[in-house]
């Protein structure tokens, strides 16, 4: 036994903590040896981010036992964990965006020169540590002229700047394109061979077997099991998240494709896509898939109305659509589910029977009076339908999970029975039972004759979903692929501009 | 399963989503009523023990409500712009003072055309209130206060700093007793019209606000304008409706206090902007938008009212009661973004 952890950096022994009416961690023993990735991987709700905030020093009545090389520690606060070498990578951002880079970096400990800041000083060590990231930009820069990838990696430099010995990024790839991934992958990969420890969160598994060395996973609460990425299979792990096969992902429902209902002729945005032509038929799930800044949200935008096309037009059953303002679009039938589910999808203050409604708003209103009785068997459906949990249609958005807030944004689009329903990233940073709900939803959405638009760079889903697949790359549409032809391996080969054997 | 799966997933998670979301808002809308309650015992308290006198009359209670009415009938139109998460109109004192002069200045031409006058001087205000805010998106308090410095400046510009009487505008006797009389009229000798129009105005706005599909897009606008928009809202003609509302009620309250002080004046609305938010805020609706009601605005009017009335009986000075009344509502905002905070719902 004593063998076994020489070299572990960080050892949770038995680690419980709970919350009012529920156990989030259920004594959850967890390693982490000097130089390597290990992956936590789990459903949204299944404790990982709890875990997570335990080591983080968020909570000071946890139970169990702490080490961190080989020491106990009792992380009661957040200052403790920073002080044992812990840092945390957040998925959202937490850089001020109007201030520079170095400052950033170096928040809360800039160096000084009497009662100056050292501006000269602050550069050179803000420039060593974006070295250590691979990232060759002026400091002085502000936060909000870089990219978000750049961002990410600024958050990376500021939290090495505190010397970590155990490093935990929680979902730091969500908001990046592939190519961005990689090289934070190599950054990533540079940092291990340093020695460091790092715990990876993410619900994507390619990224897993990417990077990752051993792989924990969680449920409810609980440990399920920690192996080796190289004896584990995606399958296992998958049965490991959700208990249960893969093989029920993706078993496709035949459907009956009707007659053109959206067609796109020589649509063009200057700068940012230009002469699409496609056409979408009742009954048909139309896959999108690109790059990020391929043109596919520009495109979406355009589709709603939220921004005018230069040239090019849409019709929509045989008829023209030209108007101004997403309204517009909405009452010819044209729906649009963000990819931005915070803001521009949901008023999380508001309940869940606001929601759902809140797109069919003049629907419900006869004459003067807004009758919101006349949905409320039309939430009480949805909610059933698309298993939101807690079913209660007074819940404040905001309290729900992630995927459960995802699934009240598809109820409110379905409630809007669209002509077209254009969904973009529909399931990014959900679990994978909100993913089958919601996949299983969109799916009896083209069964009942509506046609959906799947804007998404989640290639399983795009594969799995579509009835053809449109690439699009540098803002043209490159090629068209059937589901018979469509691969995971074949869409990322088009999607870069590649021929497939 | 799948059910059984989601639900297993969030329930896990679920340890921090405890609000009970209906007998809070219950609280916020009806509480305000029972807050009226307490004080009104407190004055019946502090009466029979003899430190004040004539609280607990019939003729105080008329009074208390007469001073209510006007608060009351400039803050259900100032609510609406809190409801839609633009905080408040601060140009309401130079829309009522402005309203007034302008009526009293018409009446020579009839009784009817005066007030047409006032009403389309108030709701030519709040719709440049309703491009600049609503359309040209700045920023609500700043916006409105320069409106009421800039209305202020016309003012004084044109009126100088004179007071203008109906009797030195108008020769019609008829016109000018209506003018002067309407607003002191009262139901069986009882009711004040003041009273009536706040009553007419408080239904209206509790109905157009709870049953109508206009207060259902203001919810979602002054609660998350983004996702509003992106449900196929016009949140800019639903913004600017409301400053437009604000602009009405208090072009309605310019005339009531003109027509009982007989005096068209720049001064005629002042100090209204900070009482009809302290009421709005005491009355449940947050400064966040979205959340609240009329009738629990007219209660915080209300309390507004009684809290003046001990403190004028117990012979605290106007500047003290100020501050008291500043004090309070600093205490009602903080307590409530605490609470809110607290709750995880809110940021305000």
């Amino acid at each position: 036994m004593n063998a076994d952890r020489i070299g572990l950096a960080l050892e949770m022994r038995q680690v419980s903590k709970r919350f009012p009416g529920t156990i989030a961690v259920d004594e959850v023993s967890f390693e982490v040896y000097a130089g390597e990735v290990h992956a936590l991987v789990g459903e949204n709700g299944a404790g990982k981010s709890t875990l997570m905030h335990v080591l983080a020093g968020s909570f000071n009545d946890y139970t169990g036992k702490i080490f961190i090389n080989d020491k106990e520690v009792e992380l009661h606060s957040p200052s403790v964990a920073k002080k044992f070498g812990i840092g945390m990578i957040y998925q959202e951002l937490s850089l001020a965006k109007p201030i520079s880079i170095a400052e950033n970096i170096l928040a809360g400990r800039l160096p000084r020169k009497g009662f100056f800041i050292d501006r000269g000083a602050m550069r050179t060590e803000a420039k060593r540590l974006m070295g250590k990231v691979g990232l060759d930009l002026d400091p002085d820069l502000p936060i909000e002229d870089i990219s978000q990838h750049e961002a990410q990696l600024v958050e990376i430099a500021k939290v090495l700047g505190t010397s970590p010995c155990i490093l935990v990024m929680d979902e730091p790839t969500s908001a990046l394109s592939r190519e961005e991934v990689e090289r934070l992958f190599d950054i990533i990969d540079g940092l291990r061979k340093r020695g460091l420890a790092i715990v990876y969160i993410s619900h994507h598994l390619p990224e897993i077997f990417r990077i990752a060395d051993r792989v924990t996973v969680m449920r409810d609460g609980k440990k399920v099991g920690t192996k080796d990425i190289a004896e584990a299979s995606r399958e296992e792990i998958v049965q490991m998240m959700v208990g249960r096969s893969v093989k029920e992902f993706y078993k496709r429902r035949e459907r009956t494709i009707g007659e053109v209902r959206l067609r796109v002729r020589g649509l063009s945005r200057w700068g940012f896509f230009h002469d699409v032509d496609f056409q979408a038929r009742r009954g048909e799930i139309l896959g999108i898939c690109g790059l990020s800044g391929a043109g596919r949200s520009e495109l979406a935008r355009v589709l709603v109305g939220l921004d005018q096309a230069d040239a090019g037009g849409i019709e929509l059953d045989g008829a023209e659509v030209r108007g101004e303002g997403m309204a517009y679009y909405l009452a010819k039938g044209i729906a649009y589910l963000s990819e931005d589910r915070k803001s521009e999808g949901l008023a999380l203050r508001l309940s869940v029977e606001d929601n759902t409604l809140s797109a069919v708003i003049p629907r419900l209103t006869r004459g003067i009076f807004f009758n919101k009785k006349d949905g409320a068997a039309t939430v009480r459906r949805l909610l059933k339908e698309l298993s939101v949990y807690p079913p209660d249609p007074a819940r404040t958005v905001g309290n729900l999970s992630g995927g459960n807030q995802q699934k009240v944004l598809l109820a409110k689009w379905i409630a809007s029975d669209p002509k077209v329903l254009i969904l973009d990233e529909p399931t990014r940073g959900v679990d994978i039972g909100a993913k089958l709900i919601i996949h299983d939803a969109v799916e009896k959405l083209a069964e009942a004759g509506n046609t959906v638009v799947l804007i998404s760079s989640d290639l399983p889903e795009l594969v799995g979903l579509s009835d053809r697949v449109m690439i699009m790359r540098k803002g043209r549409f490159t090629r068209e692929m059937s589901y018979e032809q469509c691969t995971e391996e074949a869409l990322l080969l088009a999607a870069n501009g590649e021929e497939s054997a | 399963m799948m059910g059984n799966l989601s639900a297993k997933a969030a329930s896990a998670a679920d340890g921090r989503s405890v609000g009970s979301n209906r007998l809070g808002g219950f609280v916020n809308q009806a509480g305000i009523y029972g807050i009226a309650f307490l004080f009104i015992a407190l004055g019946a308290v502090l009466q029979s023990f003899g430190v004040i006198n004539n609280f607990m009359s019939a003729q105080n209670f008329l009074n208390i409500i007469d001073a209510v009415a006007l608060l009351g009938i400039v803050t259900v139109g100032m609510a609406f712009v809190t409801y839609s998460g633009h905080y408040a109109d601060m140009s309401v004192p130079t829309t009522m003072a402005l309203a007034g002069i302008v009526s009293v200045e018409i009446l020579k031409y009839g009784f009817v055309p005066a007030v047409a006058a006032a009403l389309a001087v108030g709701l030519a205000i709040g719709a440049i209130n309703a491009i600049v805010v609503g359309r040209l998106k700045a920023n609500p308090i700043i916006w409105t206060l320069a409106m009421n410095y800039v209305t202020m400046g016309v003012i004084r510009f044109v009126w100088v700093n004179k007071q203008i009487y109906p009797d030195m505008k108008t020769d019609d006797a008829l016109t000018l007793a209506l003018f002067d009389n309407i607003f002191r009229f009262r139901f069986f000798d009882l009711i004040g019209l003041p009273v009536l129009v706040l009553v007419i105005l408080m239904v209206a706005g509790q109905f157009l606000l709870m049953r109508t599909a206009y207060g259902a897009q203001l919810k979602l606008t002054g609660s998350a304008r983004k996702a509003a928009k992106f449900s196929g809202i016009n949140v800019e003609r639903v913004v600017g409706i409301a400053f437009i509302l604000a602009a009405f009620t208090a072009t309605i309250g310019g005339l009531t206090v003109t027509s009982l002080s007989r005096v068209g004046a720049w001064y005629n609305g002042a100090g209204y902007d900070f009482k009809a938010v302290t009421a709005i805020v005491i009355g449940g609706m947050t400064l966040a938008g979205g959340r609240g009601s009329i009738i629990g605005v007219i209660g915080g009017a209300f309390v507004i009212g009684l809290m003046n009335n001990i403190m004028t009986l117990l012979g605290i000075g106007t500047f003290s009661q100020d501050m008291i009344r500043g004090a309070i509502f600093i205490a009602v905002v903080g307590i409530n973004a605490k609470s809110l905070r607290s709750l995880g719902r809110d940021d305000a």
